[in-house]
């Protein structure tokens, strides 16, 4: 439980700590996976550069009408932020749902979509938010929706040498209810299948739904064809059976011991059609 | 732990028989391989650098094909340990004809053990599935 010698380092600003990324430091923010794949000698990056205490990094704010959180936020800052709670709660409800509070103090957002667990949590959220994320190389700076970012298990759109600066998620307009539901492991608290829906409903219709699918397959991924089933319908509990049953088909779904693959897609129905319901029920 | 899929070549069913039987052509297209020498007739010794999350690990093993029914099917074999833990499989790999080229179809038994096995449980299913669509995607690219 000794990880091998490294070399630590903790620079102040975030350009310094993309200079040490470039030449081949690994980046280190909350630590919550790395750290105990090093304990265990899977993992033995030679240097590592601390950007979990990035001043740069760490902020939650709201402009014209998005929330940027910092890739070095915590999950507790995003469940607990104020202006997360009111204005996007379904990112902060997410955020109660990751492993227990000690993880939840330590780990970042951007450590864990850029680790991108098929299991993790905030994927389901940020695929039903249609987020963005910045990812900051050394000279540049680009945007990728959540969709194009989450490639497969553990492969993001990263190139070597970016970072994660923020996640940008919208304010929720009126009218839009959502909901995270998931199947958790008792021991990790990783989601066996987790769902995050969102949904606007006007004039007792639904004119707008979001589906977002973690722990099913090999990545996160919008469910659009229960989010099409679901739009323009009232959401009755035929209706939403229905969609919820859309979630799952076609999917490649992850088979271990926790779950057979035929029983994760019986799962994401289960959850899909929960998280629908109470989605709805907080809509207008 | 069952593996057992199919994928898309764009190759004639005679040159996807051939081409996963090229060394050169799987050292390229192995996610990882360093090295992969002829030891014998239809074996080899590979060696291989691993890289998955923050995890990376060397493993050294032979493959041994067998089973040759050109050009349709063969079976490979593959035996491999490292530091951080080991991996043995046994699997048949089907080609039929198909739209546009061929389809080959693998279906096997594979057993991971040591420190990843314990720890990476859960993720084993998902990794080894993204691991052979890189390999799939390869052997295509070349």
């Amino acid at each position: 439980m000794i990880p091998e010698n490294f070399e630590y380092s903790a620079p102040a600003t975030l350009d310094e700590a993309l200079k040490l990324i470039q030449g081949g430091a690994k980046p280190l923010a909350g630590g919550m996976s790395l750290i105990p794949m090093m304990k265990l000698r899977l993992a033995t990056p030679e240097r590592l550069v601390d950007i979990g205490r990035l001043k740069d990094l760490n902020y939650i704010r709201e402009a014209s009408g998005a929330i940027h959180v910092g890739a070095a936020a915590t999950h507790y800052d995003v469940e607990s932020s104020p202006v997360i709670r009111v204005k996007c709660p379904l990112l902060s409800e997410t955020a109660a749902h990751i492993g227990d509070v000690q993880v939840r103090n330590m780990g970042t957002i951007g450590g864990s979509i850029a680790h991108a667990d098929p299991a993790a949590d905030y994927p389901a959220a940020l695929q039903a938010l249609e987020a963005k994320i910045v990812l900051k190389g050394a000279k540049s700076e680009r945007t990728v929706s959540a969709g194009d970012f989450f490639l497969d298990t553990f492969t993001t759109a990263l190139e070597p040498g970016e970072l994660v600066r923020e996640v940008i998620v919208p304010v929720e307009g009126g009218g839009v209810g959502t909901s995270y539901q998931k199947m958790l492991q008792p021991a990790s608290g990783f989601a066996i299948v987790g769902v995050a829906a969102r949904i606007q409903r006007s004039g007792g219709k639904i004119t707008m739904a979001r589906i977002g699918v973690t722990g099913l397959a090999n990545r996160s991924f919008r469910a659009t064809a229960a989010e099409r089933a679901l739009e323009g319908k009232s959401g009755s509990a035929t209706e939403i059976q229905n969609a919820a049953a859309l979630v799952s088909e076609g999917v490649d779904a992850n088979s271990d011991l926790n779950a057979s693959a035929e029983y994760r897609k019986h799962l994401a129905t289960v959850y899909a059609a929960r998280a629908i319901t109470a989605a709805l029920a907080r809509s207008a | 732990m069952k593996i057992s899929g199919s994928h898309a070549l764009p190759f004639s069913p005679e040159q996807a028989y051939a081409v996963l039987q090229d060394p050169a052509a799987l050292a390229l297209a192995i996610p990882g391989c360093q090295s992969l020498e002829k030891t014998g007739d239809n074996e080899y010794h590979m060696k291989m650098k691993m890289v998955v999350a923050a995890i990376s690990g060397n493993f050294e093993g032979s493959v041994r094909l067998s089973e040759h029914m050109p050009p349709s099917s063969f079976r490979m074999d593959v035996d491999g340990s490292g530091k951080i833990g080991f991996v043995k499989g046994s699997g048949l790999l089907t080609i039929t004809p198909a739209d546009g080229g061929s389809a080959v179809a693998y279906d096997g038994e594979m057993q991971i053990g040591g420190t990843i096995a314990a720890v990476g449980q859960r993720l084993i299913d998902t990794t080894s599935k993204m691991m052979l669509k890189k390999f799939f995607e390869r052997i295509v690219s070349g």
